[in-house]
């Protein structure tokens, strides 16, 4: 008998379990492989750490970090991969990759640094989640975070300006969700019939830029233009989320 | 005499246009088109690679990077000649080594360098479906997010090697305090980067654990083929091979990351192959590498 495993993360909306990428990745996760997970959603009391979200707790140990985590649920035999080929892992590992490297500096401009959507929509909902006066002080930082990573990590020179890496990196991610379109072409997941780890990740990063209503949308058109993902995204959480899904 | 002048003129002013937008275009893009003017100029004979200086100053992360283009124009058969200079991360124009000076374009990085390579003409994968394609690029993500990140973090982050090899070689060509200065300046960039992708509280075996899933997926996927997409390299063997020739061949403090990537028989032939046909085969004097 497994001890029970206790996840805290940010809760969910507009459908959808959550709607953090990280959390969402570990969430998916747990349900293919069948882990029993305990969903500990931060909300505006004081209780829970909110910092490296999410956070995995059990009897003796707290594990954070998605790749860590998942690391940890399959030493603990909730594994949703025994059934890939060793290459078909090590493809895994080279499509989360690319996702981290090409989608995820779009997602993280969509939603931290992109002025309309934090105003109108990232910062209040992190902030009503969170207990004054952290709420002041934690989605800004948090936005700068973001900023700080797309910057450090994608503009160099002779891209100087924001506007330019900008339009750098929507050009990557769009080019990145054409390649997991082609990918995944008329299968249901991306290895066969069963979710593994990398429909964790690819639903984790997809489904909250999917569902989350923004202002400015260039990169979710994008995304509706590949009914693939749309209906990949959809029936997970049709088949996996129906019983537990938040409200907005 | 008005009118020979007046179209004499706007000949010069039409060229210097030109010129000046192959200069001005030298950007990362990957879905950059280049204008025609590109694509009908042959590949010279002088075009030239800028590293810094091979046996005091380059780093193992450039160092794999310059192989990684080097081999990658073997492959494509396209003639290069490699200049080292002290300043060449300062005269390429993203901060990156290496970079190319081909006629009167200069492109550095290995992703550019393939686009504008294939706007010439060549291309090493044109015979892969899209599929193969998104595989290829995933696969050189990996190598990019954990191989290079990795090179990075040993260099840059682990005291003992920052210590006995980065900052006295990085700074070698300079005249004190200059040498120690532009040292710290790059090891504190390199920190801030790694913290902001979160491999700042990393320690070197964790680090080296990512390395070792890296090489057990590369020589997953490898198998017991020749190259990573069947019979016909591309550009993923470029950059493969690069990083695993260099961490294989570059002396550090201790053997634990070669013996990481030693542990997997199939990249050791893999990179056998590669020295062996493009390399030694064709006699290049540049240089002649050996796999020691």
């Amino acid at each position: 008998m497994a001890a029970p495993l206790e996840l805290s993360c940010w809760g969910g909306g507009w459908g959808l379990p959550s709607v953090h990428s990280e959390s969402l990745v570990v969430m998916a996760y747990a349900k293919f492989s069948g882990a029993p997970l305990k969903v500990n959603v931060i909300d505006n009391t004081w209780r829970g750490s909110r910092g490296d979200v999410p956070i995995l707790t059990t009897k003796d140990n707290i594990v954070s970090q998605p790749a860590k985590i998942l690391n940890f649920l399959r030493k603990q035999k909730y594994n949703a991969d025994y059934e890939l080929s060793a290459r078909q892992g090590a493809d895994t590992l080279a499509y989360i990759a690319l996702l981290e490297e090409k989608l995820l500096p779009a997602v993280l401009h969509t939603f931290w640094v992109e002025n309309d959507n934090y105003f109108t929509v990232t910062k209040p909902w992190f902030a009503s989640r969170i207990p004054f006066p952290l709420s002041l002080i934690l989605p800004g930082r948090m936005s700068k975070g973001a900023l700080n990573r797309i910057l450090l990590t994608r503009g160099e020179p002779p891209l100087y300006h924001l506007r330019e890496v900008e339009a750098q990196i929507y050009r990557d991610a769009k080019e990145c969700l054409n390649l997991l379109s082609h990918r995944l072409g008329t299968s249901q997941f991306f290895f066969g019939d069963m979710p593994s780890t990398l429909d964790a990740y690819v639903f984790g990063f997809l489904a909250p830029l999917y569902k989350v209503r923004f202002p400015k949308v260039q990169l979710q058109e994008h995304l509706k233009q590949l009914s693939n993902l749309c209906r990949f995204c959809d029936d997970i959480l049709n088949s996996y989320f129906r019983h537990s899904l938040g409200d907005g | 005499m008005s009118l020979v002048a007046e179209a004499f003129v706007s000949q010069i002013a039409v060229r210097w246009a030109k010129v000046n937008v192959i200069i001005s275009s030298t950007d990362k893009g990957m879905g950059k088109s280049y204008p025609q003017t590109i694509a009908a100029e042959p590949w010279p004979e002088n075009a030239t690679l800028y590293q810094q200086l091979k046996g005091e100053q380059i780093l193992l992360s450039d160092n794999a990077a310059s192989l990684a283009v080097q081999a990658f124009l073997q492959m494509c058969n396209l003639p290069i000649k490699v200049v080292c200079r002290a300043n060449a991360e300062y005269m390429s124009p993203s901060g990156k080594v290496p970079f190319i000076h081909v006629g009167n374009q200069v492109v550095s990085e290995l992703g550019p360098i393939v686009q504008f390579v294939k706007a010439k003409g060549h291309s090493l994968s044109d015979g892969l479906d899209e599929v193969q394609k998104a595989e290829m690029k995933a696969y050189m993500e990996l190598v990019n997010n954990m191989l290079l990140t990795a090179e990075l973090y040993l260099q840059w982050c682990d005291e003992a090697t920052v210590g006995e090899i980065t900052h006295a070689r990085y700074g070698s060509p300079y005249p004190w305090p200059l040498n120690h200065i532009l040292a710290y300046q790059k090891q504190w960039e390199v920190r801030r980067k790694m913290k902001a992708i979160g491999w700042g509280k990393k320690t070197l075996d964790q680090v080296l654990e990512d390395v070792d899933q890296c090489c057990q997926a590369l020589s997953q996927r490898l198998g017991t083929q020749p190259y990573f997409f069947n019979k016909q390299p591309t550009e993923l063997d470029a950059l493969v091979f690069g990083h695993l020739y260099t961490i294989l061949t570059t002396q550090l403090t201790s053997d634990e990351l070669s013996e990481k990537v030693k542990n997997y028989s199939n990249l050791l032939a893999f990179c056998r192959r590669i020295e062996q046909h493009y390399f030694e085969d064709r006699g290049k004097g540049s240089s002649s590498i050996r796999l020691s």
